[in-house]
């Protein structure tokens, strides 16, 4: 029989490559924006309470250091596989950096300004809606890229409990000693990534307060 | 009016940065605070707005006792410029200007009028500077808008915190110049903080000078000078500082204050006699002897004498009545100015209610200049008395 070329087989199988990548952006997407919901105001929260701060960053520290398919092998007796476990370890990995550039932004703020809007008579909530988070804003958005760009990666291992997306193909190729399967898996999946990042990079960029950009 | 009554501040519990202190500062004056690091000036001012807490005593405005108006009700009524600006720095100078009109629900057109208005108050042209973002303006043109935006609701005090300090010396300059301008049109209620003593002496009304949280001394700028309280605020006004501000030396300050007089009546052997018991050449003719006040009405020196001592003459045949009065309050420079363009050695000075009220000589000058010159002298050899 002869011999596929990579390009054959990766048009053959393109439906699936495209279903994968959607599956793969979609555990992504969900886990990325479920710790924007939780993390940013969790970031809000201690850069008000820095008392806080610590113990927070620490706790969200731990889960980042974990080496990922250990976190998904803890987390399988306690959420099985599927979807769900796979999600949520992915939405742990993107609270660090998200958590940490929204207290380091908003803490970033120099603090003329701040005393400005409080001798001013603003509210705290004024402040912070008005002056913290727009000045912030970039900051925080670096800190989603990041945490999306990772969780692009980590997600290919996701696969192995049963997620689906890009690793699904990585992994069948492995078993089956396929080295175009596992390119048909790889190379979206890094190409995923590089596009993400670059896209995130200008909606950083755009989100960036006129008065800013100049500097 | 802002009014202290025995107010303390503590961070701590246990040590006061503010002792019981009593401060009244009326309306439209400039009060400079004025201290060292740590004596409290700060926290005294940040006080009026209730960023700092007094933990004992009352502060009231208009007689109303700050801690009972809501502190962001307050604070939008007292203007407030930081050395720091702190200009919002993703909104445009419009933007800056008007957040406050805004969050008090002004329309938009009477925002933006406000705006315009406030640029040119400040010395910028809105068409030029009214879209551009902070980093966009000079350091000096930034606390510019810091005034216009402390301006923006019409507060009636304002309070100042190092405002000028951090700019160059020439900015600086124009700034406390434009603050007076503005203060002179607006007559404010504006409690300034700083810690240099120039710039007290040049916009302060009146100057309280505090240490470890207390007024030593409050007055106005010419009496810290003339008359400090204590060797603290001599030590911190600087005694060479009169030197520095020659228009706060005034004629009676200068003035020989019993000069050498004569008569009308009298002749010219009495004028010799008087010149050489006075060792002077130089004698003020009044309208009365004894010691009720007296009208200044010519000078006699020796030229006038020449050639006319017979006991016929008398004082008023032969005086000289091209004499330069001064008043009290006239100052050091212009005192100078006189003396150098009209060629006067000896410049009577007159009061207000024209009597003869001592007189200047190059000699009193002289003197003046010499008690300086020994303190400086004494400051510099240290403490070896």
């Amino acid at each position: 029989m002869e011999r596929m070329s990579f390009f054959q087989f990766f048009m053959n199988r393109i439906d699936q490559v495209i279903r994968l990548t959607g599956q793969h952006l979609q555990i992504t997407g969900t886990a990325v924006l479920l710790a924007i919901v939780i993390g940013v105001p969790i970031g809000i929260l201690i850069s008000k309470h820095r008392k806080l701060a610590n113990p927070v960053l620490g706790i969200a520290n731990v889960f980042q250091t974990l080496p990922s398919l250990a976190l998904f092998g803890l987390i399988i007796p306690i959420l099985g596989i599927g979807l769900v476990p796979s999600i949520f370890v992915l939405f742990l990995y993107a609270l660090l950096p998200i958590i940490k550039n929204t207290y380091t932004g908003i803490n970033n703020v120099d603090p003329a300004v701040i005393e400005a809007g409080v001798g001013m008579g603003m509210t705290y909530s004024q402040i912070l809606r008005m002056v913290q988070i727009p000045l912030a804003l970039s900051v925080i958005m670096a800190g989603i890229r990041i945490a999306t760009v990772i969780n692009i990666g980590t997600a290919t291992i996701a696969a192995l409990i049963g997620a689906g997306g890009l690793g699904e193909l990585i992994f069948r190729g492995i078993s089956m000693d396929n080295a175009h399967m596992i390119l048909s898996g790889a190379i979206p999946a890094a190409l995923l990534a590089l596009l993400v990042d670059w896209l995130l990079g200008m909606v950083e960029h755009f989100i960036t307060p006129k008065g800013l950009r100049g500097k | 009016m802002i009014e202290f009554k025995k107010v303390s501040k503590s961070y701590d519990g246990k040590t006061n940065v503010i002792e019981g202190l009593d401060l009244k500062i009326n309306s439209g004056e400039l009060v400079i605070l004025i201290g060292e690091s740590g004596s409290g000036k700060t926290t005294t001012m940040k006080m009026i707005n209730r960023l700092h807490e007094p933990t004992s005593g009352i502060i009231s405005i208009d007689g109303k006792n700050i801690m009972d108006i809501n502190p962001i009700e307050l604070r939008r009524n007292i203007g407030y410029v930081i050395q720091k600006v702190g200009l919002f720095p993703h909104m445009t100078i419009k933007e800056n200007i008007e957040l406050i009109p805004y969050l008090q629900n002004w329309d938009k057109e009477k925002r933006a009028a406000r705006a315009r208005e406030l640029l040119e108050l400040v010395d910028l042209d809105p068409d030029i500077y009214i879209n551009k973002y902070p980093h966009e303006l000079s350091g000096g043109q930034q606390q510019r808008i810091g005034v216009a935006r402390a301006l923006a609701v019409n507060p009636d005090v304002i309070l100042m915190d190092e405002p000028f300090s951090a700019l160059d010396p020439i900015t600086r300059e124009q700034l406390q110049e434009e603050l007076l301008k503005l203060q002179d049109e607006l007559q404010k209620t504006i409690v300034f903080v700083t810690h240099d003593m120039d710039e007290a002496l040049k916009l302060g009304d009146r100057i309280a000078v505090m240490k470890d949280g207390r007024v030593i001394q409050f007055d106005t700028p010419e009496n810290i000078l003339k008359n400090p309280i204590n060797d603290f605020v001599e030590y911190f006004v600087g005694k060479d500082r009169l030197w520095k501000s020659p228009e706060m030396l005034y004629a009676r300050d200068i003035m020989v204050k019993k000069p050498a007089t004569i008569s009308l009546q009298r002749t010219p052997a009495k004028a010799l006699e008087i010149m050489k018991e006075k060792r002077t050449d130089y004698l003020v003719v009044v309208d009365q002897a004894g010691d009720r006040p007296k009208k200044v009405v010519g000078f006699v020196t020796p030229r006038e004498l020449r050639n006319k001592t017979e006991a016929e003459h008398k004082m008023k045949d032969i005086m000289n009545t091209g004499f330069i009065p001064v008043s009290e309050t006239t100052n050091m420079v212009e005192v100078l100015n006189i003396m150098k363009e009209k060629r006067r050695k000896n410049l009577p000075v007159v009061g207000e209610d024209g009597y003869l009220k001592g007189l200047i000589t190059q000699t009193s000058i002289l003197n003046l200049f010499a008690d300086a010159i020994t303190d400086l002298d004494d400051d510099e050899g240290g403490d070896d008395k």
